[in-house]
């Protein structure tokens, strides 16, 4: 037994050791492709699989470790709440700035003038397939809106490359080799890679010439987080660093999301422009913006993550720099930096319809300076079958105070009409 | 020179048979029978990777899930239930003390509390944390275990274990990211699983990052095991972990949909269940306990419930 243990501590102090030459004793994808037998098995894979995985599919698989029953709050890198931790009247449990995959089986129904109303879950992100958690197919929509991607494949890895080939070099391109990944890309504290060496893209997002039935993307959007990134907003805001980037094997954000909703908000159609400058008027009103009826903020606290835009940059280093999770890096936009689709939308899910980050339905977020909820005397309509907690979650369990008495809708950061 | 050749030949072919016998004993000592999963009198409930804890002396096991507390009895039928309408927060995980208290670690405002219950489920006091180092005062614990007048509540997030008396008060504190020598930045990274108790109270649990399985004893020493991969006796994601009467460690794999099995030295025997409909398949299995009579309960997702194994020991 004692020989045995011995044998056990040099091998975990050798894997430790082995692990932290590459950067981060936990990353397991460590920017690029993982251990391959945490996800395959050459001799005992799934019956009826495929690709020799373990799991039943793709997104089962991811989320055996980014689903943890038994949580009791943000944790890490999990980005879904087990059914078990979501009894009704009980939000998602996670806080990333994607969103909790949970979201989507929320679903609520309210009576507003004798009408029953009914809001369905998987209104609230985007439908992955992971049977052994219970995420299905979207029932309403057969193709990804505003494109073709059929909804019966989205999987975690049609947005995301499971062996994250896609790596930014030393001289900042992205390629699918020409240096070998030395750790994660996506953190404010990652290293930049020196020559010989790379990092992995932004969150292994799937890059130029990755396709998934019948769609391909262009290239890889520029981006840097905090390397704690789920938590509670209660008191600093998370704020991801968005950033603008084409050349090289990068495309910018909407463009990347236009991939598959590529209709969705195309030039011409008269909807809400992305990927463009906010000009000097919008950055204005988003710097001066507090709450509704409150225009007394300077831009250099005006950051909100519940509207965020995409710095102007490309340069890694100053997204690093903005992408902190202690409130010291608030500052609003410039004429120059961009509304993309993640200023409105979360990336994975939301607490509310079409994964918006506020509740679009109603022109009141809060109600005589609460989160308005079933359980607190809020008018239906602006509860839409939430508790007073859950709402609260779903704006990240900011305190209802930050805003108005009677906050309007979020549309108002940049266009202030209230 | 040819005498010695052949005596090294046949130490050989002895040492491959006296290797193949002990491989055999080992799988002849143990097998599984897969029994039933818990039902209630509408059919096999459907959970999805509910929390699991066994009260040893009554042999009935106690299953978490939403908020409700499910008490099933030895046969796997539901015979009590209780928690929705309790004002105590939501319910992660319970215990149950000698005399048929309950144990009830909920979760409210962020923060855990501890509170006894009766058998049925009434509450009869909250347990205070007392004495509690500073090191520990911030812990949030999301599970419980109890075992000969102390109770036992571990943060799988914050890595620490935390051993109070029955009256709350500290005993012993166990931070796991000093006693696997690891970096505070790594905290949140690392995790545990599983955490369960053997009958020497030794902690349990799994570091699914980690890829591997560790015995934790009452004075801090720490024995783990595991390797990754996905061959027989290989880790991929490994959950649950419990110990039966003989010593032997069980461990779920949530990703290979199976459970392994270790002798008490830590030899792999085998491995059982996988992934499919057929009875005695498991779909990701993650909570694991054990009752006194070598039943293993087995919770599992995809609304496949709780699966009932008899572990046998010839």
């Amino acid at each position: 037994m004692r020989n045995t243990k011995k044998l056990y501590i040099t091998a975990a102090c050798a894997g430790l050791l082995t692990l932290g030459f590459t950067g981060s004793a936990f990353a397991f994808h460590s920017g690029g492709v993982a251990e391959c037998g945490g996800c395959h098995s050459m001799h005992s894979p799934a019956a009826g699989g495929t690709f020799l995985l373990v799991g039943t599919d793709q997104s089962s698989t991811c989320l055996s470790c980014h689903e943890h029953a038994g949580d009791t709050g943000p944790s890490s890198y999990h980005i879904s709440t087990a059914d078990a931790d979501m009894p009704s009247g009980v939000a998602p449990l996670q806080r990333t700035p994607g969103g909790d995959f949970g979201w989507l089986k929320k679903d609520y129904s309210f009576t507003v003038r004798g009408t029953l109303n009914t809001e369905a879950g998987e209104t609230h992100g985007h439908n992955i397939i992971a049977v052994d958690k219970g995420y299905s197919v979207d029932t309403e929509n057969a193709t990804a809106p505003g494109g073709t991607f059929p909804s019966n494949q989205l999987a975690c890895n049609s947005c995301h490359d499971p062996h994250g080939k896609y790596r930014r070099l030393a001289d900042g391109t992205i390629s699918r080799t020409g240096a070998p990944i030395i750790g994660s890309g996506s953190y404010n504290t990652s290293a930049a890679p020196a020559a010989g060496a790379a990092v992995g893209v932004y969150r292994l997002l799937a890059g130029a010439g990755y396709t998934k039935d019948g769609v391909t993307y262009n290239g890889v959007p520029a981006a840097k987080v905090p390397s704690s990134y789920n938590q509670t907003e209660l008191t600093n805001q998370v704020r991801t660093a968005y950033g603008v980037a084409s050349a090289g094997g990068h495309s910018t954000w909407s463009n990347w999301c236009s991939t598959c909703h590529p209709n969705m908000h195309s030039s011409g159609n008269m909807v809400h422009p992305v990927d463009q400058g906010l000009g000097s008027s919008v950055a204005t009103l988003y710097g001066q913006y507090v709450k509704s009826g409150d225009m007394t903020g300077t831009a250099a606290s005006s950051f909100l993550s519940l509207a965020p835009f995409a710095t102007n940059s490309s340069d890694y280093t100053a997204l690093a720099a903005l992408a902190k999770n202690d409130n010291t890096a608030l500052a609003g936009p410039g004429s120059s930096d961009q509304v993309m689709c993640l200023s409105c939308h979360r990336a994975h899910a939301s607490g509310f319809e079409y994964m918006l980050r506020w509740n679009n339905e109603g022109e009141f977020i809060t109600q005589n300076g609460v989160w308005p909820g079933i359980d607190n005397g809020a008018s239906v309509q602006f509860a839409r079958g939430r508790t007073e907690a859950e709402m609260r979650a779903a704006y990240y369990d900011r305190p209802a105070t930050t805003f108005a008495t009677f906050q309007r809708v979020l549309c108002n950061k940049c266009h202030a009409q209230d | 020179m040819k005498t010695n050749r052949k005596k090294y030949i046949a130490g050989i072919l002895m040492a491959i048979c006296l290797l193949l016998m002990t491989g055999k004993q080992s799988m002849a000592q143990f097998t599984e029978s897969y029994l039933y999963n818990l039902s209630s009198f509408t059919g096999v409930v459907p959970y999805s990777w509910a929390t699991l804890s066994c009260d040893e002396w009554q042999n009935e096991v106690y299953v978490v899930y939403q908020n409700l507390v499910t008490v099933f009895n030895e046969n796997g039928m539901e015979v009590h239930s209780f928690g929705d309408s309790l004002d105590i927060g939501h319910i992660l995980d319970v215990a149950v003390e000698e005399n048929g208290d309950i144990l009830l670690l909920a979760y409210n405002d962020l923060k855990s509390s501890v509170t006894r219950s009766n058998y049925r489920g009434e509450p009869k006091e909250e347990i205070k944390l007392k004495d509690l180092p500073e090191e520990f005062a911030k812990m949030h614990a999301n599970r419980i275990a109890y075992r000969d007048g102390k109770i036992y509540l571990a943060s799988e997030a914050q890595m620490q274990i935390v051993v109070v008396d029955a009256t709350g008060r500290f005993v012993k504190g166990f931070d796991l990211i000093t006693i696997f020598g690891l970096e505070e930045k790594d905290r949140t990274d690392a995790g545990f699983s599983g955490f369960n108790l053997d009958k020497n109270g030794n902690m349990l649990f799994t570091v699914p990052v980690l890829f591997t399985a560790n015995i934790l004893s009452p004075d801090g020493e720490i024995v783990s095991f595991g390797k990754p991969g996905g061959a027989p006796g290989k880790f991929n994601i490994v959950v649950g972990i419990v110990a039966d009467s003989q010593g032997n460690y069980l461990v779920a794999d949530k990703l290979k949909s199976a459970i392994i099995v270790f002798d008490k030295d830590l030899n792999f025997i085998k491995e059982f269940g996988y992934r499919g409909e057929k009875p005695g398949n498991l779909i990701a299995p993650e909570s694991l306990t054990i009752d006194s009579e070598d039943r293993l309960y087995v919770s599992q997702g995809r609304k496949k419930g709780v699966s009932v194994f008899k572990l046998i020991h010839e």
